[in-house]
């Protein structure tokens, strides 16, 4: 197709669909008029238009209203959201991570509290021979006896305890070297005797070592401000002190006392005495003193060394 | 006609006031007045009724969200044809493979009756009435069948001047091209719906 015949064409088309001006008008009705092949073509491309333009027309499904209103409305909703600009999105964003890491912080910092619950030993109380003796150099005994110290019994039988010692003393000829002297509920008897008058006693005074509500002994040091203190004190624990070789080795033995005796005392049931009893137990266990036996009839002997001084208190209980 | 358009015109520019002012019975008015010479354009278009109506739905609410938007330089009218053939070539867009590989499996298979109508109706000494051929179904087919084969362009300046009616400035409103393009455009597009026709007779 050249372009004067499109050109005729658009005029045509042009023609039919009334878009021409009145003088373009007149002009195509003359060139139909006079050309038969142009009125041939206008012809057919008015059937054209007419195959097109007699197609029924298609009506819109009826829920149409219904459906555009119902997308309206949903998309509404959605704009009735809060939008949040980038700016407040991003601060949102770092107080949450800031929010996360500190409860990641603050959990790992319960998982290691819980731990170390779990895996730390239990804080042992302070312990007053250690407090004693503290940053001090190793005391050594002051008495040149070899042992030096002061024994309280409380008991509330104090007059049976006393006419026990008593007898105790006059059956066994001590009473040289004991000097005793009484106040008003208290007896203070001063043994300055050998180590085996003082085991003779002890092994007398375990028959009634029951009677006392409470047991202590305080062994000297150099320190004498700062004795060690051991409470709850058996006899065979007073044997074991005054049986070591040296000053040195009694000082030790009755800080080991003392602390065992005070976790004794802290821990239900006292475990940690039956721990020591336990011979299995995986714990060094002092040997149990052995007493020996002694004349009950024995003679008065000045010549028993006096190597040991030991104050001995008993106080009546209320 | 141009009173007829111009008290259209009237008409929507009052119902758009109102439709801004939130008056959802306006809204409803316009969508109603409008819905289906909308539809019947975009399902000449896309030759589905289901994907017609989903556009012709999504024009409408991209209408109303826009209606703001709208400046008054045109008509309401050619506006919401500019939004509805917009739409509906992005969706031909989209889908023209679909369709040309649909076309290329379909067998047009006319009946004999079909051949004969269209014959008599393409003859040189018949003058067939519009009327009757609306009700020629042989005849509808074939016109939208050839239809189809059109380009989506030419397909589109077709139905906007033969099936809605448009004049060419409206045309050239709609799809925003300038009045030669429209003439030129729709003196191809005619001439190759021709030869189209003519081609089934063959």
């Amino acid at each position: 197709m050249n372009r004067s015949y499109q050109n005729i064409d658009e005029l045509l088309n042009s023609f039919i669909d009334g878009e021409l001006t009145a003088s373009q008008q007149s002009e195509v009705e003359r060139l139909i008029a006079h050309d038969a092949r142009t009125a041939r073509r206008l012809q057919q491309l008015q059937k054209t238009k007419m195959l097109v333009s007699s197609l029924p027309r298609a009506r819109a499904p009826g829920q149409i209203t219904e459906q555009v209103k119902a997308s309206l409305a949903g998309r509404q909703l959605l704009a009735q959201q809060p939008v949040f600009s980038k700016r407040e999105g991003t601060r949102q964003l770092l107080v949450r991570r800031v929010l996360a890491a500190a409860a990641m912080i603050a959990l790992v910092a319960i998982l290691a509290g819980v731990i170390y619950t779990i895996v730390a030993p239990e804080p042992v109380p302070e312990r007053p021979a250690e407090r004693a003796v503290a940053v001090r150099p190793m005391p050594s005994l002051a008495a040149e006896a070899g042992f030096s110290g002061r024994l309280e019994l409380k008991t509330a039988a104090l007059v049976a305890v006393d006419g026990f010692i008593n007898r105790f003393i006059d059956e066994t000829g001590l009473s040289d070297f004991v000097s005793v002297e009484r106040q008003p509920g208290q007896s203070l008897y001063s043994l300055s005797c050998s180590r085996q008058g003082l085991n003779l006693l002890l092994s007398d005074l375990q028959s009634i070592w029951q009677k006392f509500d409470s047991t202590t002994l305080f062994v000297d040091t150099e320190q004498f401000a700062e004795p060690v203190m051991i409470n709850a004190i058996s006899t065979e624990q007073i044997a074991e002190i005054i049986n070591q070789d040296s000053p040195n080795k009694a000082i030790e033995a009755s800080k080991d006392f003392a602390i065992l005796n005070n976790m004794a005392e802290l821990m239900p049931g006292k475990q940690i005495l039956t721990a020591i009893d336990d011979k299995k137990a995986n714990l060094i266990t002092p040997p149990k003193p052995v007493f020996t036996e002694y004349p009950k009839k024995a003679k008065k002997t000045d010549h028993q060394p006096k190597e040991l001084n030991l104050t001995l208190v008993i106080t009546g209980s209320e | 006609m141009r009173c007829e358009m111009a008290n259209i015109d009237i008409a929507d520019a009052m119902l758009v006031d109102r439709c801004r002012c939130g008056d959802s019975a306006a809204m409803e008015r316009l969508l109603r007045k409008y819905q289906n010479r909308i539809y019947n354009v975009i399902l000449k278009i896309c030759a589905n009724t289901d994907d017609a109506a989903e556009l012709t739905q999504e024009t409408f609410v991209k209408i109303i969200e826009n209606i703001d938007k709208f400046e008054s330089k045109s008509s309401f009218y050619t506006w919401a044809f500019r939004i509805a053939v917009n739409l509906t070539l992005n969706y031909c867009q989209r889908n023209a493979k679909l369709k040309l590989k649909s076309l290329d499996d379909e067998d047009y298979e006319h009946s004999t009756n079909a051949t004969q109508a269209l014959k008599e109706f393409l003859s040189d000494d018949s003058s067939p009435d519009p009327a009757m051929v609306a009700q020629n179904k042989e005849l509808c087919e074939i016109a939208i069948q050839s239809l189809m084969k059109l380009d989506d362009a030419q397909r589109t300046v077709i139905v906007l001047r033969d099936i809605e009616g448009m004049n060419y400035a409206q045309i050239a409103n709609v799809l925003q091209i300038n009045l030669g393009t429209v003439r030129s455009r729709l003196s191809r597009a005619r001439n190759r719906l021709r030869q189209i026709v003519e081609a089934i007779l063959q």
